[in-house]
């Protein structure tokens, strides 16, 4: 049968945990250079 | 080939050579031709870390992959990206801070050795030896894979195409050691991020839309656009675990160690993060609109690996075509020479001035650093000329061997102060000799073929390995008072 999307679980393992890793670089990166030109 | 694609190959490769000479100029020491002098800016030790791991697999393995069996091949780009991020955020700016403590030292064996104030010199010799072993065989692998390419894209004999990439590779690294890598790395994870991003982007742009994309692939074959498709659980959990070798690569580590300041840190690791996954979708998208883009005249078996270079030749013009070209050849050059030199420190600082010539002057052992990288090249060479060593089976193995054997080891060396000498010594055997038996399971035990054998070899050999350093850690000598001062310094 022909499809014309991914499944939620493919969307999902595509996409979510290596976003999520940009995400948290991102995140980490401001945190951590917080106190670094005061 | 195309004459305008041949001509920006050839100018590419002046580039590299030049480069080489013009740092050649400015290595006077041994930690500037190993380290560069510990002087990387964030985004080059962000984007040589990423240029010099991911390598041909970026660009024709993962593609080639996901052409031929659709996206269940995600599995190892998600353990990679999950791996390299835990890998930055909590290893590189704690091992730039402790090198730094330890001695200043420079290479893995070196901070080993200074660390756990090993007066014996033997965690300098193992680790040493592990290092020059699994890359032998990593070093001959990436001269298969570039002889390989060589050969297809100049029609050369392949003899002929082993010795040709061998020779330029070795002449830039020979010449202008970490700099002249680290710079050409630069350079090359630039090249390889826009090709990969440009390819799919121009098909789903002008050619055909993200649904078209999955419409035609699903009518092929529905099992092209599920991750889990033929997938067993021990299946995605080897895949998954390829995120843990990140751990423990020399090279991969070394930059680290050379980053101008821990304060740069933060920045290299959002660098090196978004090139990283942004290139492995880049290399996943390649593979997958090309199943669609190829539907009515799909790729033979043997050139499913080249599906990215079939498609630049469609997609873009002959002098875009030729730098693409470039960037692939360079992209497996670029793992080879930073491993060529990660083997040249282990021989120069671990063995000659570590063992033979405690006082060499700096000026001697960047000469024999060099005439290392020949040396190794030569060895590896030699392993690459046999036709019966396939290029991936010795990458996982090598990827799975550093994996175990440094891994636990670094990891543990930062986070906890009472490890021993004995400790460390007992995880690095531990975690190469469980590779090098699990690898061959299947091998000493004829006809058993229950699921486990098939579990990559990294997963038992990292558990293993920490499990042998807390043991031998508790249970033998104290750890010596200067190693605990030493501690104390580095947490402060």
């Amino acid at each position: 049968m022909e499809e014309t999307s991914l499944s939620f679980a493919s969307w999902f393992w595509l996409f979510v945990p290596m976003l999520t890793v940009v995400v948290l670089s991102i995140v980490t990166f401001f945190y951590e250079t917080k106190g670094d030109n005061e | 080939m195309n004459t305008a694609t041949l001509t920006t190959f050839i100018v590419y490769f002046i580039a590299l050579i030049a480069f080489g000479i013009f740092f050649y100029r400015n290595t006077d020491t041994l930690s500037d031709y190993i380290l560069g002098g510990r002087n990387l800016t964030s985004g080059v030790a962000a984007l040589s870390a990423g240029a010099s791991d991911m390598s041909g697999w970026l660009l024709l393995g993962l593609p080639g992959a996901v052409y031929a069996f659709g996206l269940n091949q995600i599995w190892i780009a998600v353990g990679l990206s999950i791996g390299a991020y835990l890998n930055w955020q909590f290893v590189a700016r704690k091992l730039r801070k402790y090198t730094e403590v330890a001695q200043d030292s420079i290479t893995l064996p070196d901070y080993l050795e200074y660390r756990f104030q090993d007066k014996s010199r033997m965690l300098r010799v193992i680790s040493a030896l592990v290092i020059l072993i699994f890359f032998a065989v990593y070093t001959a692998s990436g001269l298969v894979a570039g002889a390989t390419l060589f050969e297809s894209a100049f029609d050369m004999d392949r003899n002929l195409a082993l010795w040709t990439g061998t020779i330029i590779i070795v002449a830039y690294t020979f010449l202008g050691g970490f700099l002249a890598v680290s710079w050409t790395d630069f350079f090359q994870g630039i090249l390889m991020f826009i090709a990969l991003i440009a390819a799919p982007l121009v098909i789903i742009v002008t050619y055909m839309s993200w649904d078209e994309i999955i419409s035609t692939a699903s009518a092929i074959d529905p099992a092209y656009i599920d991750v889990f498709s033929g997938m067993t659980f021990i299946g995605i959990i080897s895949l998954l675990a390829w995120g843990l070798g990140y751990f423990g690569q020399p090279h991969i580590l070394a930059r680290f160690m050379a980053i101008r300041s821990e304060k740069d840190v933060p920045k290299a690791k959002l660098i090196g993060m978004t090139w990283m996954v942004f290139a492995l979708y880049g290399s996943i998208f390649v593979g997958f609109t090309g199943i669609a883009f190829f539907a009515d005249a799909p790729l033979a078996a043997g050139d499913q690996e080249i599906v990215f270079l079939e498609l630049t030749q469609v997609l873009f013009n002959p002098w875009i075509a030729g730098v693409v070209l470039a960037a692939i050849l360079s992209a497996v050059m670029s793992t080879v020479d930073s491993q060529l030199l990660v083997c040249s420190s282990a021989i120069a600082e671990d063995f000659y001035k570590g063992f033979l010539k405690p006082n060499a002057p700096e000026k001697e052992l960047v000469w024999i650093g060099r005439f290392a990288v020949i040396g190794v090249a030569i060895v590896a060479l030699l392993l690459a000329a046999n036709p019966d060593n396939l290029v991936l089976e010795l990458v996982a193995y090598a990827w799975a061997g550093f994996g175990a054997a440094f891994g636990p080891v670094i990891i543990l060396s930062l986070f906890w102060k009472r490890m021993t000498r004995n400790g460390a010594m007992a995880g690095i055997i531990t975690g190469a000799v469980t590779v090098l038996v699990w690898e061959n399971l299947g091998l000493m035990m004829p006809g058993v073929e229950h699921e486990i054998i098939t579990l990559y070899s990294i997963i038992p050999g990292f558990v293993l390995a920490t499990l042998a350093v807390i043991l031998f850690s508790k249970t033998g000598k104290a750890t010596k008072q200067g190693v605990l001062d030493q501690h104390d310094v580095y947490l402060k």
